[in-house]
């Protein structure tokens, strides 16, 4: 019974990154129309420099807050310099534009920091709890906390204030907002923003507790795009649950041994059984983009 | 009453890319005869990946060009080939060609399972569903391994195995590049055969939008499954190639950057002509080896393709083959 | 024969087809009513792009409910789009060929049949152009031909009049006159310029608000109150 307790936790608390990362992409797709492939990246980006500076002797907080800076930085500039100008592309295009910022910050992560072992260490680590029998540290629980609240947090942003109603006027129709009037450079530098930061949130919290290592990071980018994508790149509840099962069930399958070796592609088969519900009614007829 | 046309055959307008095709063609018979003797050993190998992964880029290229879609998974795809391929060929004394042809077959069929979810869906989706395959092909090609003659099904020995054989043909270095190069070449004329018949018609229609393509009568689901399955199918083809010239595959070749990277240098390369799938080979196997003589890290490559992909998208994307050939009618023009 | 019966759409909350029935025997038939009224979407659900909530459409002793889009087109129901979807990368030849492809046939007997549609929408001239190439009307032609290449039998024109010149409309009335007693098909035909409908429509339908509000014989049709009504405000029928 304690080991199921020990898997489930840990799966709740990875799942709630993975969950807080596709919350992060969908509220990004749903305000600039961008799935931003490179997230993952980003987010490795943040946790790579926290850990420097953190080497370097710094003060740890500040070294996280540069960090997730940077992360928010990466992004907007983005969103400000180059996205704008594949506006009128389709979303497939767009997103591999992201792919390229990926292959970037990937080549440039590896070649500052080699593949080496290397522990993020949060003073989180360090204090733990004893829920029903099992240690459970608090980076384990702040991470599912800060999911919750961050994706509480951003619902009821884009649903009750006037700038989230804007930001979802936007992602309908990015040309017609304009010109009624909406500001929408501020709103997307908003939208850049706020990604950006929960990207480097998300990557500080998964180089702790998974690995600090740029390649990892960065593809850590699939669990939550299948949790968005289950949530259809629309709902932000459904994603948020989406990532805590990828999460839970990634993290039981280490439990049997025949499955072990193949549980990182939970999310593929999540995702792959999510699509096929998504198209069941799916005529692809008079969609006015395509 | 009416007129007739005079031809019968399909007839194409002379447009500008027939030169481009010919001159692509031209420079493969080039690679046949004169490369390879003036190539030193490591090159040589270095050549015939390149080749190979022409093949790759070309299957890639199929899905962009004719029907807009991304493909993130066909380097995944040639390693489901080659491992295909390499269990034939270890569990039997059969000639080369008949693995060819299996890690084709069974890469296309994968191809196309891989495509099925996301056949009705926007582009998007397929691009992230094959994403998500090429990271689910490594976690499985990692435990799995590739056959090298062990026991089982699997047929891996972790103690060490012997290699694949060659085909008949290619048994030398220089031989095996040749064989390549002429695959290559065939897997293009099929690409091309299906262009100009129904399936590429087919194709342009859906490209043009599903409506437009379902009013004149075409099965939208057929022939785009078709096309996951051309591309697999030349992706599986490839593999088996790789495997046979390097003797044996490493899990750890087939990570999902590798697919991806293969996408961007695609689109870099020119999507559009062989010539860019040419390129794209060149790129993808020669440059980082070319960096790699220099001494420059290879992670550098990433970031030299990630921004040309940038570039790409934004200012060029007929891709460097595009922009030769835009060069070449100017210079044409002003003759 | 063409037969609707008690035809339905919705569109979320909103009912654009309300219970559609009438029997259309006349070979050419007008399509007329405002904007919004469901023209297009009849058409959408006759081609099989939009599906009905309740009602069936049968044709010739065949129920067509039961077919998809692609397969209604090889059956021989075709439609065109008021935004021409002309391959730009293929010749006028290869487009008109894709919808022959469907078809059965004997190479030969193709080669007639688009022979045959070329010369009957002027285009044996552009045959090798590319879509890339052709102008506004030639664009139009290229539509047309796809809809009667093979043997078309029920032929949907989806605002075919839209934005011709004087020239280009005569030439259009002769196209669609010709569909008849050329191809043997039925046409039913949208369109805004009720001069086109006037001088070409056996039979015209009325809609409004997506409910039938008249068909018949064009002139008595035109003439109804009701339809005048409908149009109240509307400068077309002036």
């Amino acid at each position: 019974m304690n080991s199921y307790l020990i898997f489930l936790l840990a799966g709740l608390a990875i799942g709630s990154i993975y969950a807080l990362s596709g919350v992060g992409l969908v509220m990004l797709y749903r305000a600039t129309g961008v799935l931003n492939l490179a997230y993952g990246a980003i987010g490795a980006a943040a946790a790579l420099i926290s850990w420097q500076l953190d080497q370097w002797g710094g003060f740890t907080p500040l070294c996280w807050l540069a960090g997730i800076a940077v992360a928010g930085l990466i992004s907007l500039g983005y969103g400000l310099l180059i996205s704008p100008r594949l506006e009128h592309r389709e979303p497939v295009i767009k997103a591999m534009a992201t792919l390229g910022v990926l292959l970037i910050l990937l080549g440039l992560l590896y070649s500052l920091w080699p593949a080496n072992p290397r522990r993020l260490n949060l003073p989180s680590d360090a204090i733990a709890f004893n829920m029903m029998g099992v240690r459970l540290t608090l980076t384990r629980l702040l991470a599912f906390i800060t999911t919750l609240l961050l994706t509480a947090a951003i619902t009821l942003f884009l649903a009750r204030t006037r700038i989230g109603l804007l930001m979802r006027a936007l992602a309908s129709h990015r040309q017609l907002s304009a010109i009624v009037g909406i500001r929408v450079i501020r709103i997307e530098v908003l939208a850049w923003s706020i990604s950006g930061v929960m990207a480097g949130i998300s990557g500080i919290l998964l180089g702790a507790l998974v690995r600090l290592d740029a390649g990892a990071l960065t593809f850590l980018v699939i669990p939550a795009l299948a949790a968005a994508i289950i949530g259809g790149l629309q709902s932000l509840a459904l994603t948020l649950a989406a990532g805590l099962l990828i999460g839970v069930v990634e993290s039981l399958c280490t439990l049997l041994p025949t499955l072990s070796s193949y549980r990182s592609a939970t999310p593929f088969i999540l995702a792959v059984l999510a699509i096929f519900w998504l198209q069941r009614n799916n005529r692809l007829l008079f969609a006015s983009h395509q | 009453m009416t007129h007739t046309l005079q031809n019968s055959a399909v007839t194409h307008p002379a447009d500008p890319r027939q030169a481009l095709k010919w001159l692509a063609f031209g420079a493969l018979a080039l690679l046949l005869v004169l490369v390879p003797e003036g190539l030193s050993a490591y090159w040589l190998r270095v050549a015939t990946t390149a080749a190979i992964y022409t093949l790759a880029a070309a299957s890639l290229s199929l899905l962009y060009a004719r029907l807009g879609l991304v493909s993130l998974a066909q380097v995944a795809l040639v390693g489901v080939g080659g491992w295909v391929s390499l269990r034939v060929a270890h569990s039997g004394h059969w000639p080369f060609e008949l693995s060819l042809l299996a890690g084709g077959i069974v890469a296309g069929l994968a191809g196309m399972l891989v495509g099925l979810p996301a056949l009705r869906l926007r582009g998007l989706y397929l691009a992230l569903i094959t994403l998500m395959a090429a990271a689910g092909f490594n976690v499985l090609i990692t435990a799995v391994q590739f056959p090298n003659g062990g026991e089982g099904l699997r047929g891996f020995n972790p103690a060490g195995g012997t290699l694949m054989v060659r085909p008949w043909l290619g048994q030398s270095d220089i031989g095996m590049f040749r064989y390549c190069v002429i695959v290559a070449g065939m897997g293009f004329l099929l690409i091309e055969w299906h262009r100009r018949s129904r399936p590429g018609r087919a194709w342009a229609l859906i490209r043009k939008g599903e409506a437009c393509a379902m009013a004149a009568g075409i099965n939208v689901s057929l022939y785009k499954s078709w096309a996951f399955c051309l591309a697999g199918f030349l992706a599986g083809i490839a593999g088996a190639l790789l495997a046979a010239s390097l003797g044996t595959l490493d899990a750890r070749s087939f990570p999902a950057s590798e697919s991806i990277m293969l996408a961007a240098l695609s689109i870099v390369g020119g999507a559009y002509s062989f010539l860019g799938a040419i390129i794209t080979g060149v790129l993808y196997r020669v440059f980082p080896a070319f960096l790699d003589n220099l001494g420059m890290a290879g992670d550098l490559s990433y970031v030299i393709f990630g921004i040309a992909l940038l570039h790409t998208l934004i200012i060029a994307p007929q891709g460097i083959a595009g922009q030769l050939l835009t060069q070449w009618q100017h210079w044409r023009a002003r003759r | 024969m063409i037969e609707l019966d008690n035809l339905s759409v919705w569109f979320g909350g909103v009912q654009a087809l309300k219970s559609i029935s009438v029997t259309i025997d006349a070979p050419l038939v007008g399509i007329i009513g405002p904007n919004g009224a469901g023209k297009t979407t009849l058409l959408n659900v006759l081609s099989g792009f939009v599906t009905p909530r309740t009602g069936t459409l049968r044709a010739f002793g065949s129920d067509l409910g039961v077919l998809a889009p692609h397969l209604r087109a090889r059956w021989g129901l075709r439609r065109s789009f008021q935004r021409e979807l002309v391959v730009e990368d293929l010749s006028v030849l290869d487009n008109i060929r894709a919808m022959l492809d469907a078809l059965p046939g004997s190479r030969t007997e193709k080669r007639r049949q688009l022979d045959d549609v070329l010369d009957f929408t002027g285009l044996i001239d552009q045959a090798n152009t590319l879509g890339a190439r052709l102008n506004g009307f030639e664009r139009r032609r290229v539509e047309l031909a796809k809809t009667l290449a093979g043997q078309p039998r029920i032929v949907l024109l989806d605002e075919p009049g839209g934005g011709l010149s004087g020239d280009e409309m005569a030439e259009l009335q002769r196209i669609v006159l010709g569909i008849g007693p050329r191809f043997s098909a039925t046409t039913l035909m949208i369109d805004h310029d009720v001069e086109l409908i006037a001088s070409t429509c056996v039979n015209t339908l009325v809609l409004d608000f997506g409910t039938l509000i008249a068909y018949g014989p064009t002139a008595q049709v035109l003439q109804a109150p009701r339809v005048k009504a409908a149009y109240l405000g509307d400068e077309e029928l002036q």
